[in-house]
């Protein structure tokens, strides 16, 4: 009986406090998804210079047109890649912050880490062209060491380019949640582990790892979801035509295609839904937010 | 160890240094915040104007611009590309807020038959007669016998190039020159790259080409497998889009010819790199950006202010700060009138050289930019497949 | 004892290795912005190093001067604060409901994060339409609600890892004392998740800072940082957008160093207090 009521209130309080970011999604967040998803069946009317409601499949059907799925496997691919790099190293970077560090240069660490973010990333994204550009710093001191004798062209306007653009401007996004995972550990445990004769690679492996990995997830579903919106590295760095999902949204945009576009964003959408459910069922997502039992 | 102790403990173990970390990034915000200024309040004779950021004459610019009109003016730049501009028009919050736009021309007919433009009454802009006839003329300003669109500045674009690298540049065949494979750059907009490789294939290599700025389908395909085969082959170093973008790829020796602004070689110039601007013999790719008047300056009562403001920006002072600042030219003799009278303020022989030069230009072949041809649909959908080649 | 102590016996190797990565990370994301603060002290018109002894602050002068650049500034430190000050308390309550959950924590979840999902520029045009017709006139508020959906999955997510790491037992033993549900949690888990709280506020404004998609469709007359900036670089830059980028460089140093000689020195004092008990 007892028990009984405890589970309802605790429901009850769940769902209140449940109610502010739900107002927000569902209220605010939600209609835009409707009428996005909505309005991808739709036909663009030429009169209004809008969308009427004459239900089409053409949208979904010109995806598959003047290669615009590679667009979406391009994308997804360099995602993938940037998110990958950025968890490698903000996994141990955010290790020597949470556990490497007395607590004043984790403070600077931190603080380090954060401080480019102020500056523009459009700007910060434009000086990569002047320091990997073929009359570039690293070309300059390439040639200038005599290590190569013409400039490294794939420096600049190449994947290489957009994925280290994108990393150095998206770390941040890795590095802060697995720092705060770090507070999940017990200063005693690792001693204790240390006390049995582990060595730093077995206490990290059997103790650390386990206990920071909602951060590790979170900070590579971070990276990976402000990596595929974005446009400014690839228009920037990218070699001659580079797309990618917002290049081509804005492509579509220039002619006015409302309907393709709202398609466009849609498969986006349901593709990272469901790669959130295939994380979700393979990882226990929703398990690994629980705290560490009492 | 109690529960006590134990919650104690991580207070001051684990959180305090925490706490401590994470303020120094709170304080920065802060920091960043202070640097703000006050903004002004808003006047009674005033235009919002949102256009191209080159229409752009700066804050004291527009203040002599006010005193010499009485028309105070805001700017906000609209980014320049034509597809948000169009689409924050026709479905999100433009006409809320803006009152005259400048758009890159082209889509004027398809926004006035919205309603969402208004027609300008010429009989309150008496500077329009100033306008020289080859601006008037742009085939894509009038809609139903109404002019929509007043002409703010127009150019013709042609190429590029490093003096020493590239040597002497007469057509647009250097672009595509194996030579200079991995060096040249274009557009990264169908808008300027179709139709300039549409000029080089109608006049040096005799394709069957009509009209450059408007292709119809079959000759939109010669044109973009032309493209399609000069990328996959590695011709390009890049596409550009912008300011920043296309002066640094010259400035930086990233490309030795590309097609593009022709203030970016004065700019380049100004930085003691040796580039000019190529006179092709194939004809300059002309553009206009125009004035068009927002439906919501109309019902917000704004519209004789907005004709006044049009009226101003072609009496002279406009056109001489504009080509001072930017090297960009305002299509009208009051320029040079204007010049005349406050030869203080500017040169008037510079600001006559600059209407000579543009207007030599357009006295031989031009083909006119148009953001929105025929058949814009299919040169998106041939724009992606050159993307993805 | 500092945990620094705990793991530095006979760890040498896999120390070395992730403090190299931890070196080799700063210098990828310092890389263009360091570039940036010298090419700034340039004298010439353009973005280039020089000498130092060239060196020159005539761009910082003109971005005194440069009051759109301000104008916009406001704007994005208005939106970035209201943004932040709505999502890190709506992301803690988001957070704390989905621990209090028994059931269809997945879909919350996802719920939550599908809203960072969708395409920028589709998210503002589409907020745009629906603004407008429940007639709410573009201003930095609109640019908020906007922002705020991009910024709070990541507030949520960021007190969800907070949250994980406070045990229920420090809680109990707070409610087991006598305290009430609410004075435990203002008394016990609050403080132990002021870091991740900090982080959810610095990280939603950072967001909002840089966020310039969504930003063109919401925005009122007054454009944001990104939007400025966008339009500087597209029709003919002047050097103080460089400049502006290095201030806020040294700014966010000086702001850090600052903090640090502050509570260095307080922690010396409580030190001193400490040794004289």
């Amino acid at each position: 009986m007892r028990l009984d009521e405890v589970a309802r209130r605790r429901q009850r309080t769940a769902f209140l406090l449940a109610l502010p970011s739900l107002v927000v999604f569902v209220g605010i967040g939600f209609i835009p998804l409707v009428l996005m998803a909505t309005w991808s069946l739709w036909t663009f009317d030429a009169d209004t210079y809008w969308v009427k409601p004459i239900w089409s499949l053409a949208s979904y059907a010109a995806l598959l047109e003047g290669g615009r799925a590679t667009v979406f496997l391009r994308t997804a691919g360099l995602a993938a890649a940037t998110a990958t790099i950025s968890t490698l190293l903000a996994a141990p970077a955010a290790t020597v912050v949470g556990l490497l560090s007395g607590p004043r240069r984790a403070t600077l660490l931190v603080a380090l880490f954060t401080i480019p973010f102020f500056t523009s990333g459009l700007v910060r994204a434009f000086a990569w062209r002047l320091v990997l550009g073929r009359e570039g710093i690293i070309n300059g001191a390439l040639t200038g060491l005599g290590l190569v004798r013409t400039p490294v062209e794939w420096l600049l306007f190449s994947d290489f380019a957009v994925v280290l653009g994108m990393v150095a401007a998206d770390i941040p996004f890795a590095i802060v949640p697995i720092v705060l995972a770090f507070a999940r550990i017990e200063p005693s445990v690792i001693r204790a582990s240390q006390d049995l004769g582990a060595g730093f690679w077995m206490t990290f492996s059997s103790i650390v790892l386990p206990l920071i990995t909602p951060g590790i997830v979170a900070g590579f579903l971070f990276v990976f979801v402000v990596a595929v919106g974005t446009s400014m590295e690839i228009q920037l760095l990218g070699g001659a035509g580079a797309s990618s999902i917002s290049v081509m949204i804005n492509d579509v945009m220039r002619v006015v295609n409302f309907p393709l576009a709202f398609a466009i964003a849609t498969v986006v959408v349901v593709f990272l839904i469901a790669l959130v459910i295939v994380a979700d069922r393979t990882l226990k997502l929703s398990r690994l937010f629980e705290h560490l039992g009492t | 160890m109690t529960r006590d102790d134990f919650s104690r403990r991580i207070r001051s173990q684990l959180t305090r240094r925490r706490l401590f970390q994470h303020a120094a990034l709170g304080v920065s915000v802060l920091a960043a915040g202070t640097l703000g200024l006050p903004r002004a309040a808003r006047a009674a004779d005033e235009i919002n104007f949102w256009a191209t950021g080159t229409l752009d004459i700066g804050d004291d610019g527009w203040k002599t611009f006010e005193r010499e009109s009485g028309v105070e003016v805001n700017f906000s730049d609209n980014g320049n590309d034509p597809g948000p501009v169009v689409a924050k028009l026709a479905a999100g919050n433009a006409n809320d807020i803006y009152d005259v736009g400048g758009l890159q021309g082209g889509s004027e007919k398809e926004v006035a038959k919205r309603g969402l433009i208004a027609p300008w009454d010429l009989s309150q802009i008496p500077n329009y007669a100033s306008l020289w006839q080859s601006a008037k003329d742009i085939p894509y300003l009038s809609y139903e016998g109404k002019v929509y669109g007043i002409p703010s500045v127009i150019n013709a674009d042609s190429i590029i190039a490093l003096r020493d690298k590239a040597g002497s540049v007469d057509s647009y065949g250097v672009i595509f020159d194996r030579k200079l494979k991995g060096k040249t750059a274009m557009e990264d907009a169908w808008i300027n790259s179709a139709t300039f490789a549409a000029i080089y294939l109608k006049n040096s290599e005799n394709a069957k080409i009509a009209e450059p700025g408007n292709l119809t389908a079959e000759e939109l395909g010669l044109v973009m497998e032309f493209l399609i085969k000069h990328k996959r082959d590695g011709q390009f170093r890049t596409f550009w889009s912008g300011w920043e973008q296309g002066l640094q790829l010259i400035a930086s020796q990233e490309v030795w010819a590309m097609t593009g602004w022709e203030p970016i070689v004065y700019a380049a110039r100004a930085r003691g790199v040796d580039c000019y601007y190529a006179v092709p013999k194939e004809g300059y790719e002309a553009w206009g950006n125009n004035l068009v008047l927002l439906k919501g300056a109309v019902d917000r009562g704004l519209s004789r202010t907005a004709h006044r403001f049009a009226n101003a920006l072609l009496s002279g002072f406009y056109g001489c700060k504009l080509g001072a600042l930017r090297g960009y030219f305002v299509p009208t003799d009051n320029n040079v009138a204007y010049a005349t009278a406050h030869s203080d303020d500017f040169d008037p022989a510079k600001v006559a050289e600059l209407g000579e030069h543009v207007k030599a230009k357009f006295a031989g072949r031009v083909y006119w930019q148009n953001t929105r041809p025929d058949n814009f649909q299919l040169y998106e959908q041939w724009w992606q497949r050159l993307r993805n080649a | 004892m500092t945990p620094d102590s705990t793991v530095s016996s006979g760890t040498n190797g896999g120390r070395l290795l992730f403090t190299t990565i931890t070196i080799l990370s700063l210098i990828i994301m310092y890389a263009p912005a360091l570039y940036l603060l010298l090419a700034s002290l340039s004298p010439d018109e353009w973005l280039r190093l020089v000498a130092p002894i060239r060196f020159s602050l005539t761009s910082y002068v003109a971005l005194i001067d440069d009051r759109r650049l301000a104008s916009a500034l406001d704007e994005s430190v208005l939106v970035g604060l209201a943004t932040a000050v709505l999502a890190t308390p709506i992301g803690l309550s988001a957070a704390l409901a989905y621990r209090a959950m028994t059931r269809m924590r997945s879909i919350f979840l996802l719920i939550i994060l599908s809203a960072t999902f969708v395409p920028g520029a589709i998210e503002g045009l589409g907020l745009s339409v629906i603004l407008r017709l429940g007639r709410i006139h573009p201003s930095w508020v609109t640019v908020t609600i906007g922002h705020l959906l991009w910024t709070l999955p990541f507030a949520v997510t960021v007190s969800l890892i907070g949250l994980s790491a406070v045990k229920e037992s420090a809680f109990e033993a707070a409610r087991d004392l006598g305290a009430g549900p609410v004075r435990a949690f203002v008394d016990v888990t609050l403080p132990l998740m002021r870091g991740s709280l900090i982080s959810s506020f610095v990280f939603s404004f950072l967001l909002s800072l840089n966020e310039h998609a969504r930003a063109y469709y919401l925005i009122g007359r007054q454009n944001t940082l990104p939007l400025y900036m966008f339009g500087a670089m597209n029709s003919g830059a002047s050097p103080t957008i460089y400049a502006f980028a290095g201030a806020i460089i040294v700014v966010s140093f000086a702001a850090v160093a600052l903090i640090f000689f502050e509570a260095t020195r307080r922690q010396k004092r409580s030190g001193d207090g400490q040794d004289k008990r």
